[in-house]
């Protein structure tokens, strides 16, 4: 893999698009997976000797893929990213650091990567991989899909909270969310799993007709581009507009992935609770989630997408954080 | 007020932010529809010139001078386009950092909430209720019809809870002067018996069951939430606008409702902290 020659420094950010491109796209814009020695696939068209005149096939200029080590490192950093997630949610229980952490994933997964890489597109291609014996998929692609539902398994979608960047996207927006009733947004929960089967069954499909619905409807993607076709980026503006009165419409009622989420946070063990002995009944907590995920007074861990704002608003984590300040400030003592 | 001037900025701030964004928005759609329109026309200008190259070479340059036109004018709109892009995204950041913190002061965020969760379920404003003057010929009449002695000491007590709903300190002050009950057994007796009180009480009693099934199915979270949306005190058993006396008991007898309260004569049964400050809603 290292063999091929590099094009040179500034190229590089030019080769992310390879990885991106066998990641999310590679079905729809139907690139060839790993083609650097480059033959004209068309015989038709006209040949240099019949073209004549001392004519040469120019040399095609194809972006190499990205490094192995760089495409470790951005698992690395996805697992990493979570593993903050969890500890800043569950552990420090704290907005602020989970709002620099979200611009960040919004920042590196989002626009520096270009919506790539992305464990809800992975999920076509191990879909394709296990249906299709042919099609092989690389092992940062696997760890890239299973990574987050492990997570979700122990501690609930703390992917959704500060790492995904479709999500981080709409967290950002999100200004005057009102509460969906409890009925609508259970129906419209469902539209997900709907999604999943279709996007499903594209997949599956043999090579040809093969598509990847999730990517090319990818709402968010032309954003991190700044480019894509016309109607994607009107319908991400209008998800946008809406995510500022509703509260993260996307990850809701359609992200596939997010319906893998459910089930595996359904499992998880840990996650962000709301006790009556910890916190309070006052069900301020509630009143400040914008995504209906406090039922009775209770944090339920399969609609929680880990934004922390029920902390932030609990009157009693900030009476402990008062306290302990004040206790320090009292014994004129460092914070150990 | 500290917001004369703070809002206008914010305000000012978003309303910049969203022109900015309207006018990327538009720049860019117009040049969408532009170079949609346009597009065919060059594609079809620049095939008809091929075709004729074919047949006579000496326009091979012009050809070659359209396509680079072409060429150039798509790499410009893709180039101004990206930067566009950039100042959109750039306005919608500056934006909804303005009106989130324009939200922000629409809601003042802890003291009106306050207000609101503490604000007693049919009274609007919370005024201080001072306690009433009272009549204590009421005392009189009862000592010359139930007598003097030590045995009326019970009775006694009973008819002035039975009157004044508690039992005012002056009253008791009266009995000991008319009757040879002496102050130190009044004190004993009416500490000693659960149905005397000694303070006033609201205009109506709530009664939270603290029997077994409900304390199990949390009678204290349900007590803790209604002391805290009728604000009262430790210590205290009534809130400020002498509408509600908590009072904690053994058993109302329904332990299929749990957790259960009454609010004098109504009953509401399997509460959450949520539910318990509307039952307070039926006295409205």
């Amino acid at each position: 893999m290292n063999g091929a020659p590099q094009i040179g420094g500034r190229a590089w950010p030019l080769a992310a698009i390879l990885v991106p491109l066998i990641l999310a796209l590679g079905a729809v814009r139907s690139a060839p997976a790993q083609a650097i020695p480059y033959q004209r696939p068309v015989e038709t068209a006209p040949q240099p000797d019949a073209i004549g005149g001392g004519y040469k096939v120019p040399p095609v200029q194809k972006p190499l893929p990205r490094d192995y080590w760089l495409q470790v490192l951005d698992v690395v950093a996805l697992a990493a990213a979570m593993g903050v997630s969890v500890w800043l949610v569950l552990r420090r229980r704290n907005r602020k650091w989970l709002m620099a952490l979200t611009i960040g994933s919004l920042a590196y997964f989002g626009f520096y990567r270009q919506g790539c890489i992305c464990p809800i597109g992975s999920l076509q291609n191990v879909v394709v991989g296990l249906a299709d014996p042919r099609y092989s998929i690389p092992i940062v692609v696997t760890a890239t899909f299973f990574l987050p539902l492990a997570v979700a398994l122990f501690y609930g979608r703390a992917f959704c909270g500060g790492v995904c960047a479709l999500g981080a996207i709409q967290e950002l927006v999100v200004l005057k969310p009102v509460q969906v009733p409890r009925r609508l947004d259970r129906a419209l929960g469902l539209l997900k799993y709907v999604y999943l089967g279709l996007a499903v069954l594209f997949a599956v499909k043999p090579a040809l007709a093969r598509d990847f619905l999730i990517c090319r409807f990818d709402p968010f993607v032309g954003f991190f581009r700044r480019t894509g076709a016309p109607h994607m980026l009107m319908i991400g503006g209008a998800f946008l507009v809406a995510g500022m009165f509703v509260g993260r419409p996307y990850c809701r009622y359609l992200c596939p992935y997010g319906g893998l989420l459910t089930w595996c946070a359904r499992l998880a063990r840990r996650g962000v609770t709301i006790t009556p002995d910890k916190e309070l009944d006052c069900g301020l907590c509630a009143e400040a989630c914008p995504y209906g995920a406090i039922e009775e007074m209770r944090a339920v861990r399969r609609k929680c997408l880990y934004c922390a704002r029920c902390y932030s608003a609990c009157p009693r984590d900030g009476e402990r954080a008062h306290a302990k300040t004040e206790l320090i400030r009292l014994s004129g003592a460092a914070p150990s | 007020m500290t917001g004369e001037k703070q809002p206008s900025m914010a305000r000012i701030g978003s309303l910049i932010a969203a022109a900015f964004i309207a006018l990327c928005v538009v720049i860019l759609f117009t040049d969408y529809v532009v170079a949609s329109r346009r597009a065919p026309g060059d594609d079809k200008i620049v095939k008809d010139l091929q075709e004729q190259t074919k047949a006579d070479a000496s326009l091979a340059p012009k050809l070659a001078a359209e396509q680079k036109r072409v060429t150039g004018a798509r790499l410009a709109r893709k180039t101004r386009d990206n930067a566009v892009a950039w100042v959109l995204i750039a306005a919608a950041a500056a934006f909804l950092v303005f009106s989130k913190r324009l939200v922000r002061q629409e809601k003042p965020p802890a003291p009106a909430r306050q207000d609101a969760a503490h604000a007693p379920a049919g009274a609007s404003v919370v005024v201080p209720a001072a306690i009433p003057e009272l009549d204590f010929s009421f005392v009189d009449r009862m000592v010359s019809e139930i007598g003097r002695s030590k045995e009326a000491a019970i009775p006694l007590l009973q008819a002035i809870q039975i009157h004044y709903r508690y039992l005012p300190d002056e009253a008791l002050r009266r009995l000991c002067d008319l009757t040879e009950i002496t102050p130190a057994e009044i004190a004993g007796t009416s500490s000693f018996y659960g149905q005397f009180r000694r303070s006033p009480v609201g205009r109506h009693i709530v009664r939270v069951c603290h029997g077994t099934a409900c304390h199990v199915s949390g009678a204290r979270q349900i007590t803790e939430e209604l002391r805290r949306h009728l604000a009262i005190p430790d210590g205290e058993d009534t809130d400020a606008a002498r509408l509600f006396t908590l009072d904690e008991v053994a058993c109302l007898g329904c332990c299929s409702l749990a957790p259960v309260l009454m609010v004098d004569d109504h009953t509401a049964g399997k509460l959450t902290p949520a539910t318990a400050c509307d039952a307070l809603k039926v006295t409205a």
